[in-house]
């Protein structure tokens, strides 16, 4: 082998080793179609799934940190980190090359976290979010919000992952027509196949299980879920909807025809808010910014809308219009059954029931005569594990209610 | 006389003229995905539903599909009418209990039947209130409308807004979700910076090629079949949480619209992408990309084929392909396990090694190996597979250093 020529077995060698290392990432990095290019600095890849290899740099660097390059390349690729990176860029009017090197730096530090250790020596210079004095184990998108190009950022104006890190092209990509590129439909099927094998897959890193279950569907806002959940269920039977109990009013140009009309019936609402010491101020104190929301998807009647705050026993349901200081009390445990009966002693009965809990509760066993609306706070359930009394497992809420994750 | 001095009625004239001039687009054909979809989705008449977000052209579109089609658009606003303008309003007679209370259609639902052939567009879908998407259910699936049936020259298509933008929107009932093929319209910039400048898309019929229909429906049946013969689970799913809500999900009816969607786009000839489209609009992104997944499979030699003449074998350029049809083949000597097929799999590793990364070549070699009897005498062409087994021994060591510096770590 001539000087300054591609080591092709030396560069495989650490495709294989990284294969060994992580199998749920095979498919993807046996998918990457390696070009020979002086231009990079090190290793990149292009949003083709073209991944660009400097000779320079296979030679200067041992298979197994290659190997680590492999799999930190293909995690760009995988986690769609340019497609996020333009509708970061978009959503925020963010141009200029320092915003994308922002970006893969961002990118990097998602993905640090999580490719090296067992079996990949972490290189020198492997970008991690403690170097910028921030959290690990966020999203790309939380970092780019926490950090600006300063002082903890100087030593890294060299890195540059490609424009399948930031989006933004280089001028050694081979473009949408180039050989070897993959097209929309093959990279999804490649994700969904990487996807597919680490779920059901026990030992995996949290970050690759939460790409996995959210690469296809990715979370949606609650407040909007919320106010659909809400909504939907307030315009069941009951709510805004035609009948033909009375004439409309312009039955009588019509003599002989026989019309519905459309009679509004606005849905009484009961919100129950799970005040228990598990639910912390300020998730209480968004809870009741989405009483008033939900008070005014419902059509705004505030009459209607009831608070009722519930630890181990219930309170009283005091109506929305008394309640810019609807007393909070509680603490301690939880016991949701004990709102629920209060809620449905109330007269007139509410038609809908939304309860704001971190769901360590029990339920009632029976479904409620109306509708259920459950905004859960999540919780780690393995943390959330009493420790002194390991028998009492809070139960998942019943699948009679539509429930909507909060946060 | 200065354009001042005009008369009131001139005046007005020569507005007319101007917007006449405005008006006066071009099309030109270009690729455009999705536009590609909504036509080979109207071509095989399912009913299709846009979301988008409000002003992005999709009504636009609608116009362009019409024009192309040569059918007449009737647009409906399905969130200002009421239930009886589509289940039909009772008319009460002489004598209903002789001649019953017949339901009376509306009068565009007359103009379209007298017709025989149009393109209903069902606009603002999801902002209608429950009882309206309940009649609209019959429109859409008996394609009935009071007492009047929809020809079959009429194709339906709907539209909705997204519920995050849908300010007051009802969200779409799963029974109705699941009758429509759903597609995510989104503008291109390009697509738009030519349309304001005169000139839009076409849409254009696919062209089905007419000596491809019956291999088009075997295919698109085994493809189908074929899935679901091995993933049980697939064939029904309601949607259940909270995100999935209001969009497409698998069934019977939706696999059924599926089956005929791939044979439109085989006879057609359509891409991938457009399929995928298609495909995962009707029966949502999970089961939708595992269809695609085991076309992609299908689309794989046969392993046995490779077996039978290993010397005229053309592997796939795509490394993860490449290594599922090397897997294939080991696999399926080891079911049929004989000498000839041993070596003709040995044959097929050394052509995989000589025209790509020999990596891939690593893992079937190793196990093809595993596979051999005693009385089995080993190839020559082995020989040519050292490169394969130095790169294997090279991926050891790594694991030694990387073992030791994690060691040192400690």
């Amino acid at each position: 082998m001539t000087a300054g020529q591609l080591d092709r077995d030396k560069l495989f060698t650490a495709r294989l080793y990284a294969a060994r290392v992580r199998p749920y990432l095979a498919t993807a990095l046996f998918a990457l179609h390696p070009v020979e290019s002086r231009r990079v600095p090190t290793m990149a890849v292009d949003k083709h799934w073209r991944c660009y290899v400097s000779p320079a740099f296979v030679d200067r660097t041992p298979v197994e940190e290659l190997a680590g390059v492999w799999v930190h390349e293909v995690s760009h690729l995988l986690r769609d980190h340019h497609g996020r990176g333009d509708r970061f860029a978009l959503a925020r009017g963010l141009t200029g090359p320092g915003e994308r090197l922002r970006m893969n730096i961002a990118a990097d530090c998602e993905i640090n976290d999580d490719v090296y250790g067992d079996g990949l020596p972490r290189p020198e210079g492997a970008v991690l979010p403690g170097h910028l004095r921030l959290n690990p184990g966020e999203l790309m998108e939380d970092y780019l919000c926490q950090f600006t190009l300063g002082p903890y950022t100087q030593g890294l104006s060299w890195l540059d992952c490609g424009s399948g890190a930031d989006g933004l092209d280089r001028e050694w990509d081979l473009g949408p027509d180039g050989a070897h590129g993959l097209s929309e439909q093959e990279r999804d099927a490649v994700r969904f196949r990487v996807a597919q094998g680490l779920t059901g897959r026990g030992s995996t890193p949290k970050g690759w299980q939460r790409w996995a279950e959210e690469v296809f569907h990715p979370p949606q806002p609650w407040r909007e879920l919320l106010g659909a959940a809400v909504r939907s269920a307030a315009t069941g039977p009951g709510g805004e909807d035609y009948t033909y109990g009375r004439p409309p009013r312009r039955a009588a140009s019509l003599p002989g025809v026989v019309l519905p009309s459309l009679r509004r019936r606005p849905p009484r609402v009961c919100v129950i808010i799970d005040t228990s010491g598990s639910v912390s101020d300020v998730e209480l104190g968004s809870a009741l910014l989405e009483v008033t929301a939900i008070s005014r998807s419902v059509g705004g009647r505030r009459d209607l809308v009831s608070v009722l705050a519930c630890d181990a026993a219930a309170g009283v349901a005091h109506p929305l219009c008394r309640a810019e200081g609807i007393p909070l009390i509680g603490g301690g445990g939880t016991d949701l059954r004990a709102g629920f009966a209060r809620a449905l002693r109330t007269t007139p009965r509410p038609d809908v029931i939304v309860v704001l809990t971190d769901g360590q509760t029990p339920w009632p066993s029976e479904r409620p005569p109306c509708r259920t609306v459950v905004g859960l706070f999540p919780r780690d359930r393995v943390a959330e594990w009493d420790e002194d009394d390991p028998d009492q497992v809070p139960d998942t809420p019943p699948d009679w209610a539509r429930v909507v994750t909060i946060g | 006389m200065t354009s001042s001095a005009l008369p009131e009625a001139r005046r007005l004239d020569t507005a007319a003229a101007l917007l006449d001039l405005l008006a006066d687009t071009a099309t030109e054909p270009r690729t455009d995905l999705q536009l590609e979809a909504l036509t080979l989705a109207v071509a095989a008449d399912l009913p299709v539903l846009l979301w988008g977000e409000p002003g992005i052209g999709k009504t636009a579109a609608l116009t362009q599909l019409a024009a192309a089609l040569d059918l007449p658009l009737t647009t409906v606003i399905a969130s200002v009418h009421e239930p009886s303008d589509f289940s039909g309003l009772p008319v009460i007679g002489d004598d209903p209990a002789v001649q019953g209370v017949p339901m009376a259609p509306p009068d565009w639902a007359v103009r379209l039947v007298r017709a025989g052939r149009g393109l209903l567009f069902l606009d603002e879908l999801s902002t209608a209130p429950p009882a309206v998407q309940a009649a609209l259910l019959r429109v859409v699936l008996e394609r009935r409308i009071g007492a009047l049936h929809l020809p079959p020259g009429v194709r339906i298509v709907a539209a909705a807004n997204p519920r995050s933008s849908a300010a007051d929107g009802w969200e779409l009932s799963a029974p109705l979700a699941n009758r429509f093929v759903h597609l995510q319209w989104t503008y291109d910039h390009d697509v738009v910076l030519r349309g304001l400048g005169g000139t839009w898309p076409r849409a254009s019929l696919p062209h089905l090629d007419p000596a491809r229909l019956r291999e088009a429906v075997a295919f698109a049946r085994r493809a189908v079949c074929g899935l679901l013969a091995t993933r049980p689970a697939l064939v029904h799913r309601l949607p259940n949480n909270e995100t999935r809500r209001g969009g497409a999900w698998p069934s019977p009816r939706s696999w059924e619209m599926t089956l005929r969607l791939i044979a439109f786009a085989t006879a057609a000839g359509t891409s991938r992408e457009v399929l995928s489209m298609l495909v995962r609009g009707t029966v949502g992104d999970g089961p939708g990309l595992e269809l695609l997944a085991s076309l992609d499979r299908l689309d794989l030699p046969d392993p046995e084929a490779l077996l039978a003449d290993p010397s005229s074998a053309v592997l796939p350029e795509r490394g993860d392909l490449r290594q599922a049809v090397l897997d294939g083949v080991v696999d399926a000597v080891r079911q049929r396990p004989d000498q000839a097929r041993w070596d003709a799999a040995w044959a097929l590793l050394v052509t995989a090694l000589e025209t790509g990364a020999p990596d891939l070549v690593v893992v079937p070699a190793a196990t093809l190996a595993g596979l051999r009897r005693d009385d089995w005498a080993v190839p020559a062409a082995i020989e040519r597979l050292a490169g394969a087994v130095s790169l294997s021994r090279g991926a050891d060591h790594a694991g030694v250093r990387a073992e030791a510096v994690v060691g040192a770590a400690r």
